[in-house]
Order: structure tokens, then C-alpha cells, then sequence
């Protein structure tokens, strides 16, 4: 009997090497396990063996069946594993190098980077507000110390409107309403579109976008706003510029300045954006005049500040590389429609 | 403007100083230098050189072959010029010599050996004349370069007017070099000039000032004025600065005016007897120098003789017929301030913008007047020993500014500036910038001087720009602002815009457009579009359009219409101001309003309509908690009168949302179908709707129920709505619109169906609670005269 329950086990091996699916296992199953199987006859067998061996032939046969067992347990997984890996072979490839549909609209150049703009300031506890369009001859000019003589305010440089008010020509026609709503201690940014009754060329529009922004607190000095405009244009470029101040002349400031800042292009090499100068003329701004002030109720011997411009439009054509003005307010949708969302 | 810094150092010594330290420092301090020409700097070489022979050359009808004295030698050359003639003393550029970078070498024209090259002005850049070589009549030494003689070396720079436009005394060299003093601490010379009390006892001329826009009108007669043509260093220095020899009497009024930044005229007294300032009349007509006729408005300054006959426009331009001629020998030289305003106006209204008249733009000094005339004596008797002056020096001055006297202590200059800027600092700036100061305790007492106090300077601030920009700005240290903790908001306003352009944009392909705020008319009346404008423009030559929108989708429509041939689907979208009327105080009312297109040549106009009507409610809700419903209402012409709604929500009415009227969509194109949604974004995103209490779901498993409602086919959705809102039930938790059926067996009906979400609050529901709630929802409906569809 020992002989024939090792014979078993090898016979059981063999045919196990030889199973090739699961079918030839759950037949093995049968032909040892099953009713009729060896396992069953063993059994039968077993009842005549002569007592003292029953000890011994009956550990033998308990691990002939657990050796089995096993065995066929491990050839049916391995079996399972076997036909799962050869579907998965069989499945239909996904060809992952096909373009995908990504059809999105597009923002406007303009807002995108409006957008940035704002988050910088904001960052900088800048409050943001919007303008009227249309505004007063008061807030354009009178309200901002743009005296009655100035040029500005001749039918050929403004647009005037039948009834007496006229579009806005700059951002600092809502300067007199900020100033009287947040005054005296404030920092607002105030983004707007501007118009200018001027004839159109490739750097000329008479319809632009100016953002300018107003610092009104105690004891501001020049060396705050050159600080402050360096940090701000840090942020609006997200790299560290250089600035340099020059004379300018604005009403609304005295004194008053053009600021200008490494080409963030050529980084101050020279480029054809920044006319190989290294530098490019960005932002009017100074120390806000004591009469704009006064005009929004704020005590200018108490209260300073600065205000500034950033040439928005001038920023959008370096960014976007478009070196035609009137292209920003075409309506051409083709072009529009590759901004996407990001610039 | 060009400066000349050969000019500039006959009033500051500039030794030591290059004209590159000279552009930067300036630039920082001052005013923005453009560009810098290095004159005279390629050519050398070229020397005095007499013809002595001219002969014809054989093969050629042009050419000459020239015998040319250059002391040390005699050089045969042969020069192209017309107007080569024995015995004339020309420039020679030598072999081996330079002009303007083109160099010189022995050549053969027209197989005749050359030495050597006859330059003309324009050749050597010292003139505009190219019509033939230059022809020398003043006495020059034969074979001396001409570089020892004539001042061709030079630099030039070119300033940005823009960037003087407040500064009347930077309009001339002199005040230049009182900058560039100041900048480089040297000292200002002053300037050499005739004294006018020397003639004080001569006869009175016969002025008179009948314009307020006058301010100082002054003349002077000067006779026996010989000489024709201008020295060729004064000919060299004006075209240097920009202007081109005339005649010695122009030349010299020109040469004043560059230098001092006073234009002057010079009349010819034989015509000019008198003259009488006075505002133009009605149909007052003016032949210039250059020979335009220029009809004059009134309020235009006119320069009249003492018989009242106009000669000279004021301040911009002098007349053909008491101008300087061949003949003329006594003159009449005016010097005079007129008022900015009234001297812009009338060179815009003209359109005749001059060197003058730019000057007298920026507001001139009236106290520069009588330096003018006394500079003018001197550097024409420099030249014209013989001239003589006539008259007396008659001065017509009925403006003159107050100086201002301005207080300013160093504590205030140094905390406005942000640096420690000391009172000698202070004084040493503004007096060598002209300004009288003296010191009173810890006050510095500062007068302004005239020729800053026209409109320029007038109260600290102005001082604080003085001393910081002398000081340098690029020597202040940036200090950070003391910071303040507060908290900042992003208006909602602005927010909001931007989040329904990016809604737009990324879920619905939208393109966002930047279009013009004008009304277009033309495009309108062509494509049955009625959109008014309420508030026209002044002068709408260079908008090309009348007036302003009062409706935004118009111009996206025209956007539509403009990329038609080019796209088949379009979806653009605009947030833009719009005037929508006129308020009580003939104020502009004036809107921010969103506007979306959706035009497609393959979707149906109601495919459209729902992907529109989407957007408007799945932002509304997302971004603003608001509840959008359509209703019936008001709508504009050009939408479909059916199928176009308003776009409300409890909070308000917002605009409309509808399909573009047939006739419009066929005028812009055919093939496309149009969608349209205008709301007042102003409005719609100051609104904040709330967020519903939420119920926390019942854990016990719902039940579906699908109803489904026979409806008559007109009916809308909404109503049946109505009418299911009223059937109330504890176990009822919501019902949602599942399917709506229509087909002909079903005559003239539709079949609506809802799914109904039934649970119980504490256990499972029963089929006999279901079927209750069905056989009452079913009586419900049946007692609203319709019935429930049986499968």
C-alpha cells in the first residue's frame, strides 16, 4: 500500500506538469478527489489494513490528500492566471497617441492678463474698482487739475458728447470718486478702458486699456514709490526688474515721473522690443498733486500719496507678441480664438 | 529738438565731460534723449581748394576735369557738379581722406585719372544743398582743412519734445545749458548781448496791442543791413539744430530762436511802417512766406501794419508781403509774447504748426522779450558791421506774471524725496537753477524766476521735483511704505466678470471679443437691426461712427457677420458698456452689459438655444446662487418675437435670451443660425442669491416612481409644473423632469414623463403608501383636466 500511495503521488505530479487548462485540472480533481477517485479507493483500501500500520498508512494517505489538495489548488490558479493573462493579450489595444478634443474658447489677451495683474495687487492689499465709461467733464479733467487750457481737453484730442460729458481719455477720471470713497489712507487699483479722438495706426487706438492704481497714506516719500513700483512690477512679471525713474509731466502729479524697467524680454540686453535700449517706458507715475487731493476732501498737508499707470496695452503686445494695436479690438475670432485661457 | 553741444559750450565749460555721461545723466534729470549724431566724426581730409582750371571732359556731356589749388599741390579731379567755375574755392577731399565714411581714392571717371573729391554741403551733412559743389565766398586759407575753419565737428543730440512740453525755457540752447550746469555743477556764462538803454533816445516806434491775447509785443528798427548771406559756421549750427539757411536776417531771427527759445520776425520796414497786434476778423486772409493763403479765424492773433493790413500770423508764421528780400535792407524786428492758448487753437484751426508756434505752445517768458532783441543786435553787428540801429527799442508789455515766492524748509524737501537732503544742498540747486533763494531761520525763502514761473513752478511740490531730479533719481534708496494691515476685497464687480468670461470660455467654447463702444449704423440699418444710440459724438471723424451703442449684442453681430466666410461655428461673447438713455441731470446711464452669440451652419437654432439657456442658469446658480426662470416679455426687434424670453431670477430682470429674428439671420448669412443672450451684468452680479437650508437625506432606501402625464402639445412644461407643485405628500421627496414624448398616436398630445422620489422618514415604504400616493396624484392630475398616459 505505501508503494501504490507514492506510486499516487507521482502519478499525481506528472499529470499535473502535464494539465494545460483548467478543464484538464478539475478533470485531475475528479480522477483523485472525486467519488470514484484514487483518493476513495485508498480509503476503501485502508479499512483492511492490519492495525498496527493503520497509524502509519493513515498519516500517508491525510498527506497524499493534503499534498494533492495543494497541489491541484495551486495548478487551478495558476491555470485562472495562465487564461486572465492571456484576455488581457487578447484585449483591444487603446491607441493612446490620438489627439484628444480640447476645443476650449478663448479670454481675451486683455483679460488674461488683467487678471494676473489684479491677483499681484490684491496680494498687496490693493483694493480694485471699476469706472464708468462714460464720465464728467469734472471727474476727466476739473477734478484731476487738468486746467480749462489744457490741450487734453480740445475737441481734437478727447471725445466729447452731445451731452456735455465725454469718454473717459484716462483711468484717473474715477481718481476724485475713489479718493472720496476709500480716502485718505487707501491703496486701490482701478483697471479701465480710456478713448482718445485720435486717428488709427498700428501703435495708435483710440479706444485703449490703462490700469492705475492710487497710494494715499501719511508721509509718503518718493524713495516709497520707487520701492513700491519695483515690488509691483516684481509681481505683475514674477521676476525681480530693475527700474529707473525720469522727469515726466502729468497734471494729475507733481512731481511726476516716466518709469521705466528692464525689457522683460531681453532682461536689459537690448531687443527690438525695447528699441535695443534695454529699457522699456511702462508707467507714468508720481506724487499724487496736492490739488487732486484737495478736490476728494483730503487734507494734503496731512495725507500724500503716489498714483501710477501701467501702459496696459503696450504689456498685452509684448506678452501676446502682437505688434498691431487695432488687433486687440478686432473681431477677428480666428486669431481671439488661440488665446485659450493662459498667457 | 536738437541741441548742439558746441552751442551748449558757449555758456557751460564742458571739459572733461562726455557727451555719453552728458545723455545720461540728462535723461535722468531732464528730458528724454532720443538719439545722439556724432557730426564731422567720418570725415577728414578735406581741405580748401581753388579751381584754377575747369575743362570739358571728352566722353562725357556731365563731367568736368578740374584743375584744383590745394597750395601744397595742384590735383586733377573730376567732378559731376554743374556749377564748377574757374577761380571758385570749394571743399576737396584728398586721396586718402573721409566723407561722411565714405572714403577717398584715386579713380578713373570715364577713363580720366581723379584725385581727390568737390564736395557739396549735403555731401559733407553741414547743409541741405546738393545741387552742386560747395562754393565758398568767405576768405579761407587754400589747402587748410576745413575742420579748422568750419565747426563740422560736433554732437548733436535729439530731445524728445513730448518730454519738454512744461518746460518753456528748455525750448532753446540756453536754457539746455543752464541745465546741463546745474546737472554737473559748472557755472552758466552769461549771454553777450547789446545794451537796449543805448538807443533809448531814438524815435519811438508806432506799436500798438489790441488783443488780451498779447501779452508783450516789442520792435526795433535796424538800417543798412549788407550783408545777403549767413557765415558758414551760423549756416552749419542751424542746420545742425534742425532749420536750413535762408538769408542772413531770417538766419539770425532762427539762430535767436534756437538759442534762447524767443521766436522773432524781422518785417521789412519799407512795407512795415507800424504795427497794431489785434485779433483776426471774419474772412481775414494771410499769403505766407512759402506762398499758401490761409484763411483766418477769429480769436487768431493776427500782426497788422499801421493801416490795420495783416502781415505776420502771431506767433506761428510771418507773411509773403513784408518779408525780407534781396532789396531789403532796414527792417523791423519783432519780439513778443502771445498767450499759449490762443496761439495752439489757432495753429490747429490753421493747420499750421511751426517752430514758433510750438515754442509760444508752452507758454514763453515775457521777460525774454528785450534779451532777444539785444542778443539779436549783437550777433548781427558780429556779422554786419554796418548795420545801425534806428528806433527805439518801443515795448508794448501788458502782462506780466507774478513771480511766485515759495517757503520750504529742508525737513519737508528730505521727507518728501525720502532722503537726507541738506539745506546747502537745497540752496545750491535751485539758485544754479535760477531761483532766487535766501535763507530765513530754518525757512529757505525761494522766488521763482521768470522763466519758470509762467505755469511751470508754483508751490512746494514743484521744488521737490527740482531738487529730487537735480539730486538724482537713481541716487534715492527705495524704502517700503509702512504697512498697514487691513483687509482687501476684490470688487465683486470686476470678479465676477472675470469668472463668467472663463465660465464661458472653458465650458462653452466661448471667444471673447473686445469690440468699440460706437452705434454702427450702417451695419444696423442693413441688417434689419433697430438699436438706438442716445448720445452722439462731438466730432466723430476719426471714430467714423455718430454714436454710442446703447445695446451690446448689435456688435457682436457684426463680429458674426465679419468672420462668416471663415468659420462655420461661432461662439463670441463680450462684457462691454453700453449708454442706454439720458438720466434727469442729462447724464449718460450707462450699463455693463454681457452678451452672448451662438451662430452655427449645423446646429438647429434650438440646439442652440438650450445650450445657451444653460449657460445662462448653470452659472447663475454656480457663481451666484441665483435661481434663473424665463419668462414672457419685452424683447427687441431683431430677436424672434416667439422665441425669446426674459432672463430673470426673484432678485430681478436681467435681459433677454431668444433666437435672432429670421430676417436678420438670413441678412448676416444664410447658411448660419444665431442665438442671442444680452443681460445687464452690472446688475445680475451685484445680485447674491441664497443657498436652500439642506435636508439631510432619510436613511431608509428610496423608491422611484415614473409618471407620465398626457399634456396638450402647446403646453409648456412650466405649467404642468404648476400644477404638480401642488400635490403634497409626507413621503414625497422631489420629483425631476425625466423624458417628454411626442408622436402622432398620440393626436395632438405630448407625454410628459417626471420621476418622483418617494421614501419614508422612519422606515421602508410599503407598496400600499406607494400606491396610495399614485392614486392620489392620479385624481390630482385629473382634476386638472389632464390625464396619466397608460403604457
Amino acid at each position: 500500500m505505501k508503494q501504490k500511495i507514492e506510486n499516487l503521488l507521482k502519478q499525481f505530479e506528472t499529470k499535473k506538469e502535464a494539465a494545460k487548462t483548467i478543464a484538464d485540472a478539475e478533470a485531475i480533481r475528479l480522477e483523485f478527489m472525486g467519488k470514484k477517485g484514487y483518493i476513495n479507493e485508498l480509503m476503501a483500501e485502508f479499512r483492511n489494513v492490519a492495525p498496527e500500520n493503520k497509524k502509519e498508512m493513515g498519516m500517508l494517505i491525510n498527506s497524499l490528500k493534503t499534498s494533492i489538495e495543494t497541489g491541484l489548488g495551486e495548478l487551478i490558479q495558476a491555470k485562472k492566471d495562465e487564461e486572465l493573462e492571456n484576455q488581457l493579450k487578447n484585449d483591444k489595444r487603446i491607441d493612446y497617441t490620438l489627439p484628444v478634443n480640447q476645443t476650449i474658447g478663448a479670454l481675451h489677451p486683455r483679460t488674461i492678463l488683467q487678471k494676473q495683474i489684479i491677483d499681484a495687487f490684491v496680494s498687496m492689499g490693493f483694493t480694485i474698482e471699476d469706472g464708468n465709461e462714460i464720465e464728467t467733464e469734472y471727474n476727466n479733467f476739473d477734478s484731476v487739475n487738468v486746467p480749462e487750457s489744457h490741450p487734453a481737453r480740445d475737441m481734437q484730442d478727447t471725445f466729447w458728447l452731445d451731452n456735455g460729458e465725454v469718454l473717459k481719455t484716462q483711468t484717473s477720471a474715477a481718481q476724485n470718486r475713489i479718493l472720496k470713497t476709500h480716502g485718505p489712507i487707501c491703496r486701490v487699483l482701478f483697471p479701465g478702458r480710456c478713448f482718445r479722438n485720435e486717428e488709427l495706426d498700428a501703435t495708435h487706438e483710440n479706444t485703449f486699456f490703462q490700469i492705475e492704481g492710487v497710494v494715499v497714506d501719511k508721509n509718503v516719500s518718493v524713495s516709497n514709490l520707487i520701492y513700491f513700483m519695483k515690488e509691483m512690477l516684481k509681481g505683475v512679471f514674477k521676476k525681480d526688474v530693475n527700474v529707473r525713474l525720469r522727469p515726466g509731466f502729468f497734471p494729475f502729479t507733481e512731481p511726476s515721473f516716466e518709469l521705466d524697467t528692464t525689457c522683460p524680454l531681453c532682461g536689459g540686453k537690448g531687443c527690438s522690443a525695447c528699441s535695443h535700449t534695454g529699457w522699456i517706458e511702462l508707467c507714468p507715475c508720481g506724487m499724487i498733486h496736492p490739488n487732486v487731493l484737495k478736490e476728494a476732501g483730503i487734507d494734503s498737508k496731512e495725507y500724500n500719496g503716489f498714483a501710477f499707470g501701467l501702459g496696459f496695452d503696450r504689456l498685452v503686445m509684448i506678452k501676446t507678441g502682437l505688434d498691431d494695436i487695432r488687433r486687440l479690438n478686432g473681431g477677428n475670432v480666428k486669431l481671439l480664438s488661440q488665446f485659450g485661457t493662459k498667457i | 529738438m536738437k541741441i548742439s553741444i558746441n552751442w551748449i559750450k558757449e555758456f557751460v565749460n564742458l571739459d572733461g565731460i562726455e557727451p555719453e555721461e552728458i545723455v545720461k545723466r540728462f535723461n535722468l534729470a531732464t528730458a528724454e534723449i532720443e538719439g545722439v549724431e556724432y557730426k564731422g566724426k567720418d570725415t577728414y581730409n578735406v581741405v580748401f581748394g581753388k579751381i584754377i582750371e575747369v575743362q570739358n571732359h571728352p566722353e562725357s556731356n556731365k563731367l568736368h576735369i578740374l584743375k584744383v589749388d590745394v597750395k601744397s599741390e595742384v590735383l586733377q579731379i573730376v567732378c559731376g557738379a554743374p556749377n564748377v567755375r574757374a577761380n571758385m574755392v570749394t571743399c576737396v577731399a584728398k586721396v586718402g581722406g573721409a566723407v561722411c565714411g565714405h572714403k577717398i581714392g584715386a579713380a578713373k571717371l570715364a577713363g580720366i585719372d581723379s584725385f581727390g573729391m568737390c564736395c557739396s554741403a549735403k555731401e559733407l551733412d553741414i547743409g541741405e544743398d546738393d545741387e552742386g559743389i560747395m562754393d565758398i565766398t568767405e576768405n579761407v586759407p587754400l589747402g587748410e582743412d576745413i575742420k579748422n575753419v568750419f565747426n563740422i565737428d560736433d554732437v548733436v543730440f535729439e530731445i524728445d519734445n513730448k518730454t519738454l512740453t512744461n518746460r518753456p525755457d528748455l525750448w532753446g540752447h540756453y536754457g539746455m545749458a543752464r541745465e546741463i550746469a546745474v546737472i554737473f555743477g559748472r557755472k552758466l556764462k552769461d549771454i553777450k548781448k547789446v545794451s537796449l538803454t543805448d538807443f533809448d533816445l531814438l524815435p519811438k516806434l508806432d506799436v500798438k496791442v489790441e488783443s488780451k491775447n498779447c501779452y508783450r509785443y516789442s520792435a526795433i528798427a535796424i538800417d543798412n543791413v549788407t550783408v545777403k548771406k549767413s557765415p558758414m559756421n551760423m549756416a552749419i549750427r542751424l542746420y545742425y539744430a534742425g532749420m536750413r539757411d535762408i538769408n542772413l536776417l531770417a538766419d539770425v531771427t532762427n539762430y535767436i530762436m534756437l538759442e534762447l527759445g524767443q521766436p522773432m520776425h524781422a518785417f521789412d520796414h519799407e512795407i512795415v511802417k507800424g504795427i497794431k497786434v489785434v485779433d483776426a476778423k471774419k474772412g481775414d486772409k494771410l499769403l505766407t512766406l512759402e506762398g499758401e493763403e490761409h484763411e483766418l479765424s477769429e480769436n487768431t492773433l493776427v500782426i497788422a501794419d499801421n493801416k490795420g493790413v495783416p502781415v505776420a500770423i502771431g506767433g506761428i508764421k510771418g507773411g509773403m508781403k513784408a518779408s525780407i528780400s534781396e532789396q531789403t535792407t532796414n527792417v523791423l524786428v519783432e519780439s513778443a509774447t502771445f498767450d499759449s492758448v490762443s496761439v495752439r487753437k489757432a495753429s490747429r484751426t490753421i493747420g499750421l504748426s511751426t517752430d514758433a508756434s510750438a515754442r509760444y505752445e508752452k507758454s514763453l517768458d515775457p521777460e525774454l522779450v528785450p534779451v532777444a532783441t539785444a542778443r539779436f543786435i549783437e550777433i548781427l553787428k558780429s556779422i554786419d558791421k554796418g548795420i545801425k540801429v534806428s528806433s527805439k527799442f518801443t515795448d508794448v508789455y501788458t502782462k506780466k506774471y507774478a513771480l511766485p515766492k515759495i517757503k520750504i524748509t529742508a525737513d519737508f524737501i528730505s521727507s518728501r524725496i525720502g532722503e537726507n537732503i541738506s539745506e546747502s544742498e537745497i540752496i545750491k540747486v535751485l539758485a544754479g537753477l535760477g531761483f532766487d533763494v535766501t535763507k530765513n531761520g530754518k525757512n529757505i525763502e525761494v522766488v521763482v524766476p521768470s522763466f519758470r514761473a509762467t505755469k511751470d513752478v508754483s508751490m512746494e511740490e514743484d521744488l521737490v521735483e527740482e531738487i529730487a531730479r537735480i539730486y538724482g533719481y537713481d541716487n534715492i534708496t527705495p524704502k517700503p511704505l509702512a504697512f498697514e494691515p487691513k483687509p482687501t476685497f476684490l470688487n465683486t464687480a470686476i470678479g465676477e466678470e472675470y469668472e463668467v468670461k472663463k465660465y464661458l470660455a472653458e465650458k462653452y467654447n466661448g471667444v471673447e471679443i473686445h469690440s468699440y463702444i460706437w452705434n454702427y449704423q450702417d451695419f444696423n440699418a442693413s441688417h434689419f437691426i433697430d438699436s438706438k444710440s442716445y448720445i452722439k459724438l462731438m466730432d466723430s471723424s476719426n471714430a467714423g461712427q455718430s454714436g454710442i451703442r446703447s445695446e451690446l449684442a448689435p456688435t457682436l453681430l457684426k463680429v458674426i457677420s465679419e468672420n462668416r466666410n471663415t468659420l462655420s461655428e461661432m461662439r463670441v461673447f463680450e462684457i462691454g458698456r453700453v449708454a442706454t438713455g439720458i438720466d434727469e441731470n442729462n447724464l449718460a446711464i450707462e450699463k455693463k452689459k454681457l452678451a452672448v452669440v451662438f451662430a452655427s451652419q449645423t446646429k438647429d437654432t434650438y440646439t442652440l438655444f438650450d445650450t445657451l439657456k444653460e449657460f445662462i442658469v448653470s452659472y447663475a446658480k454656480t457663481n451666484l446662487a441665483l435661481d434663473i426662470v424665463l419668462k414672457e416679455g419685452d424683447k427687441p426687434s431683431y430677436m424672434h418675437p416667439y422665441n425669446t424670453f426674459r432672463v430673470t431670477s426673484r432678485e430681478g430682470d436681467y435681459g433677454y435670451i431668444g433666437i435672432l429674428n429670421p430676417k436678420v439671420s438670413k441678412s448676416i448669412d444664410k447658411r448660419l443660425n444665431i442665438v442671442v443672450l444680452e443681460i445687464d451684468f452690472g446688475l445680475m452680479s451685484s445680485k447674491h442669491g441664497y443657498f436652500k437650508k439642506v435636508k439631510v437625506p432619510y436613511k431608509y432606501q428610496s423608491t422611484n416612481l415614473d409618471v407620465s402625464v398626457l399634456v396638450p402639445e402647446n403646453m409648456n412644461y412650466g405649467a404642468l409644473e404648476q400644477i404638480l407643485n401642488k400635490y403634497r405628500s409626507k413621503i414625497m421627496v422631489g420629483y425631476v423632469l425625466k423624458d417628454i414624448y411626442q408622436s402622432e398616436a398620440l393626436q395632438g398630445k405630448k407625454s410628459i414623463t417626471v420621476s418622483y422620489e418617494l421614501s419614508g422618514k422612519d422606515h421602508t415604504l410599503e407598496g400600499s403608501e406607494i400606491d396610495e400616493f399614485l392614486s392620489g396624484l392620479i385624481s390630482h392630475i385629473e382634476k386638472n383636466k389632464l390625464e396619466i398616459r397608460k403604457n
